[in-house]
């Protein structure tokens, strides 16, 4: 079934090998505020893949995967910090990220296979809402326990490696994040399980009469997705240098991740990557400028987004050739 | 005495909560929208308030009806005209992001207008208190706990006793069936979301004499009421009070028992804990399948 | 042929003799100086944010209409490149990097210690100075910056002189209870007001902790109404000190001394609480009575008239810090005779001047020195905000005792 999928979709692997190839000289050509937003691209696409994981494949939208991206950054920095130590991490940064990147993903995956055997029972609006509790919850408890350090804030090490700025060490980090959530899902959408989704997608209860081990699939790409996540979260917050709660438990990272599906078309590949690249283009270079209205202008996008593009980009470019080439 | 005054400052914490989550649970049960701009239009109800306050006088409690008025309008536009649209083009899913859409433009908008800066509504009678034997009673939460029971039997007497709350109640059951029997839908939704809007901005207004407010305050409340419809119930005004009451109470109990820190973090594992529990709520009528 | 080249000749001519007017202008017209930076215009930190923006555009605004600055011989006019962060840490991050890349040399700070030192840290790395009037807590000066300045002592250290205020007051009080709220800078501020009151030998009863956005506060008041500390010491941001203040009026909770650091001075907050607020305590950094001498505005007096000339939001103390940034700025590379960041850098440690704000100094980590920069201890009386110590810029006498809630007149 892989093997299958990797020759009928040759040319598009070999245009993302190319595109990769592109972007890894992109900190030598161009200015660093570029490598900045490329970062941000590159962030929200991973963001986007690992969210549609979940949410497109499946069939179950989360509103609160905001939840892993804290949890992850938190969990590694506690642990750089109580475990490894400030010396250590002054020494080795790379080697310390790789180490609390490690356990932040562990940490991500034994609570996510925690909550989701009850979690999943729910459906639709449901599921939204039980994702964007825990996502609270989780925010509230890392804000009050003193252990956690959310109202203080936690400081991540500077990290220089390789002669690399450091705006471009995390770029290629997240180049690299990128580039193997992108593999990850195109393996999951292409093999068995991928297929058995798309059928829950459509009819979960039809699906499981039918044999498709609905339960195992859910959960597996629910521990999945959470985990992805959580990792881009550890490597967002070493980015930033210093975090609280409120830099990493953001309800609008969790909406953005939808509606970078949204705008590129849902259940795709190709999908949230050109829903991020549109959204962080608009949102940070476009609207940087506007001093005092970017808030109402981005509201304003979502909107017509939503009512203008339901199928997002492309949906409406299959529908259009659709209607071209007759039904 | 200490057991007593925790209890009453979580009922009457409680009665805000209600209020300020009744038009959500409106809509909800009835149209099935998750609107995350309510918190938005709470704010403008007290906005609203404040402004008529501040440049005439008038009472903020005579302040509600005009409010109320205003928002029905309101609320009746942006339902017929934008997320009826969002949920004929796309789907259920997406009217939670055109509400949350709605809700960053109309917080900008409070911060252009009004400034980021915070308002309160200080007429004569806010800093009145009772004591009896060692209990003290805030008389102004006590007003707004006595406001927010009044409102919600209102709006079951519209729900059970009037023309329209019977339509409205039909329309959410059953919408084909409703339509075979002449109802106009689209309207009925519209008048839903009006009133929701109404009764939002009434506890906008309440809320405006109780608290000092600002725009950004305005997610809090949608998550407030997001966690009292999951306790009470979708689509009930009782659901409304009881869950409101509830989360009050739980509120002021973990604040005394575990620490003032935690009351925020309960309120959303009890959230959680309830969907995956009951998520009908304790006294809902779930008109959608949730599992 | 001749023909032609005479008259290219003449237009070349001609073309030189128009273009030499325009190149001598060029010369003689001001260069300019930028200050870039963000600022939370939207979100949670915009009241303050808007104030810290207007601060820095009255400065600018005026010193540009006295023709620009003299650095070294050279005019300069000053501009501002600000953009609005919407208090998101990446967003500023980012942009600040497009600032550095388009050659911004000297920045100012955003408000809210999760976005200054995010931020700090690049600057930091590009040797750039930030001079930031919104970052208080700690951990923005322990991080062995050099080119990071604040207008105000770290948080720890902002509670000096008012606990000196306490011991000169008569009945003395003995006990305290401190309220803060969940967030870097109130918790490291309550830490810091903890810390000097136990070491004047007053008593804490109990340290009291509250979520970021508190919708009551009941179960705290029981609480100090059990146990009536003499003295309540809160450290939160302005409307939540309004929502307890309001709380506590509305159950009759009485305390002899209560304190809030940010809330009181602003109108707002004070209106809202009508007679009731006379006699509550805060730290004020600024007022515009001060009888400080600016280089530039010649006193706090004069600056306030001019902000309200061109600004009709009221003036707060943010404006001045704001306005403090742009002054030390200039001062600094008019000391260093240059506009090269690192000399500018060294210059700025070594500040020592008077301006409209008050004295402006600052450690070595780069805070504010917190003798010299300290706030000074405000009451609310007769609905406004004075100055009650120390006795040098007192604006009035101080109220004490200060009467129970319903016997304030």
């Amino acid at each position: 079934m892989i093997a299958e999928a990797l020759v009928r979709q040759r040319w598009w692997i070999a245009l993302a090998v190319l595109g990769i190839a592109v972007l890894a000289a992109v900190p030598f050509v161009l200015m660093p505020f570029h490598v900045r937003v490329g970062q941000l691209i590159l962030l929200s696409t991973a963001l986007g893949l690992a969210w549609t994981l979940l949410g497109g494949f499946a069939g179950y939208w989360s509103f609160g995967h905001t939840a892993f991206i804290g949890l992850g950054a938190f969990a590694a920095g506690l642990f750089e910090t109580t475990v490894l130590g400030a010396a250590f991490m002054r020494a080795n940064p790379l080697t310390g990220l790789g180490i609390g990147l490690l356990f932040a993903m562990a940490v991500c995956a034994v609570a996510a296979a925690l909550v989701a055997w009850p979690i999943l029972r729910l459906r639709g609006i449901y599921f939204a809402v039980a994702m964007l509790g825990i996502a609270q919850v989780l925010s509230e408890l890392t804000n009050s326990i003193d252990a956690f350090r959310g109202s203080l804030g936690l400081v991540f090490p500077r990290i220089a490696a390789f002669g690399l700025r450091q705006e471009a060490v995390f770029y290629y980090l997240l180049l690299i994040a990128t580039a193997a959530i992108l593999a990850i899902a195109f393996l999951v959408k292409n093999a068995r399980i991928g297929q058995g989704l798309a059928a829950m997608r459509e009819d979960e209860d039809t699906a499981r009469m039918l044999g498709v081990p609905t339960e195992r699939y859910k959960i597996s790409v629910f521990v999945l997705s959470a985990t992805l996540t959580g990792a881009l979260g550890v490597i967002y917050a070493h980015s930033l240098g210093y975090i609280t709660t409120g830099s990493v438990y953001r309800t609008d990272f969790s909406l953005n991740m939808i509606v970078y599906n949204l705008l590129g078309g849902i259940g795709t590949l190709i999908g949230p990557m050109i829903g991020a690249v549109i959204m962080v283009l608009l949102t940070q270079v476009v609207l940087g400028s506007f001093l005092n209205l970017h808030m109402f202008l981005t509201g304003a996008m979502l909107v017509a987004l939503v009512v203008a593009a339901p199928r997002g980009i492309v949906g409406t470019w299959q529908a259009w050739r659709r209607r071209r080439h007759g039904a | 005495m200490l057991a007593v005054q925790t209890i009453l400052d979580g009922l009457v914490l409680g009665g805000l909560y209600a209020l300020a989550a009744v038009g959500f649970s409106l809509i909800f049960g009835v149209l099935g929208v998750v609107n995350l701009s309510h918190g938005a239009i709470v704010m403008m109800g007290a906005y609203l308030t404040w402004f008529i306050w501040h440049t005439t006088g008038l009472d903020p409690l005579l302040a509600i009806p005009p409010v109320m008025l205003v928002l029905f309008g309101f609320g009746y536009i942006y339902q017929r005209g934008l997320i009826q649209l969002a949920v004929d083009r796309s789907s259920l899913m997406a009217s939670m992001l055109v509400t949350f859409g709605v809700a960053l433009m109309l917080r900008n908008l409070l911060v252009l207008v009004f400034s980021p800066d915070f308002k309160s509504i200080t007429p004569g009678y806010a800093f009145s208190f009772l004591r009896i034997g060692g209990v003290t009673i805030d008389l102004v939460r006590m007003s707004a706990l006595g406001a927010s029971l009044a409102l919600l039997g209102a709006l079951a007497w519209v729900l059970n006793r009037t023309r329209i709350g019977r339509v409205i109640r039909a329309t959410a059951q059953q919408e084909l069936a409703a339509r075979l029997c002449g109802v106009n839908a689209r309207h009925v939704y519209a008048v839903t979301f009006g009133v929701s809007a109404a009764f939002a901005g009434a506890s906008g207004a309440i809320l405006g004499i109780v608290l000092p407010f600002s725009p950004p305050d305005e997610a809090n409340w949608t998550l407030n009421a997001f966690v009292v419809v999951v306790l009470g119930g979708v689509g009930s005004p009782s659901g409304a009070l009881l869950g409101g009451l509830l989360l009050g109470l739980i509120s002021t109990g973990t604040s005394q028992l575990i620490g003032p820190a935690f009351p925020n973090a309960m309120m959303f594992l009890i959230l959680v804990l309830m969907l995956l529990v009951r998520p009908a709520g304790l006294l809902g009528n779930a008109f959608a399948a949730s599992r | 042929m001749p023909r032609i080249a005479r008259r290219t000749l003449m237009q070349l001519a001609g073309g030189t003799a128009l273009a030499l007017p325009a190149l001598h202008t060029a010369r003689a017209q001001a260069r300019k100086l930028v200050f870039g930076g963000s600022i939370p215009l939207s979100g949670g930190a915009a009241e303050t944010g808007l104030n810290v923006n207007n601060g820095y555009a009255t400065a600018v605004k005026f010193l540009n209409e006295q023709g620009g600055v003299d650095i070294a011989g050279t005019k300069y006019q000053l501009e501002l490149k600000l953009f609005d962060d919407a208090s998101d840490p990446s967003r500023a991050t980012t942009l600040i990097q497009r600032l550095l890349d388009d050659r911004v040399d000297f920045f100012l700070g955003s408000f809210g210690s999760n976005i200054v030192l995010p931020t700090a840290a690049i600057t930091e790395r590009a040797e750039r100075p930030m001079v930031q009037a919104g970052g208080g807590s700690d951990q923005i000066f322990t991080q062995g910056n050099r080119y990071v300045f604040g207008i105000f002592p770290r948080a720890t250290r902002q509670f000096q002189s008012t606990v000196a205020f306490f011991k000169t007051l008569n009945p003395q009080p003995k006990t305290f209870s401190v309220i803060a709220t969940n967030d870097a800078f109130s918790k490291t501020f309550a830490a810091g007001i903890v810390k000097d009151c136990q070491a004047a030998g007053y008593q804490m009863i109990e340290n009291y902790l509250l979520p970021e956005q508190i919708s009551d506060a009941s179960s705290v008041l029981s609480s100090i109404r059990a146990k009536t500390p003499d003295m309540l010491l809160c450290a939160m941001h302005d409307q939540n000190s309004l929502l307890v203040a309001r709380q506590m009026i509305a159950t009759g909770t009485n305390v002899g001394l209560l304190f809030q650091g940010l809330g009181p001075q602003l109108a707002s907050y004070r209106e809202a609480l009508g007679k009731h607020a006379t006699g509550i305590f805060y730290s004020t950094y600024w007022d515009p009575r001060t009888t400080w001498k600016d280089p530039f505005f010649e006193s706090a007096g004069k600056f306030a008239e001019y902000y309200g000339k061109n600004f009709t939001r009221p003036i707060a103390y943010h404006v001045a810090a704001g306005a403090a940034c742009i002054i030390t700025y200039v001062k600094a590379m008019q000391a260093a005779r240059s506009i090269d960041p690192v000399k500018v850098r060294d210059a700025l440690a070594a500040t020592d001047l008077e301006t409209l704000y008050g004295r402006i100094r600052f450690t070595a980590d780069g805070d504010g020195d917190a003798v010299a920069m300290g706030p000074s201890v405000g009451q609310v009386l007769k609905g406004a905000g004075e100055v009650v110590y120390p006795a040098g810029g007192k604006t009035a006498e101080l109220l004490w005792p200060v009467p129970a809630w319903d016997k304030k007149g």
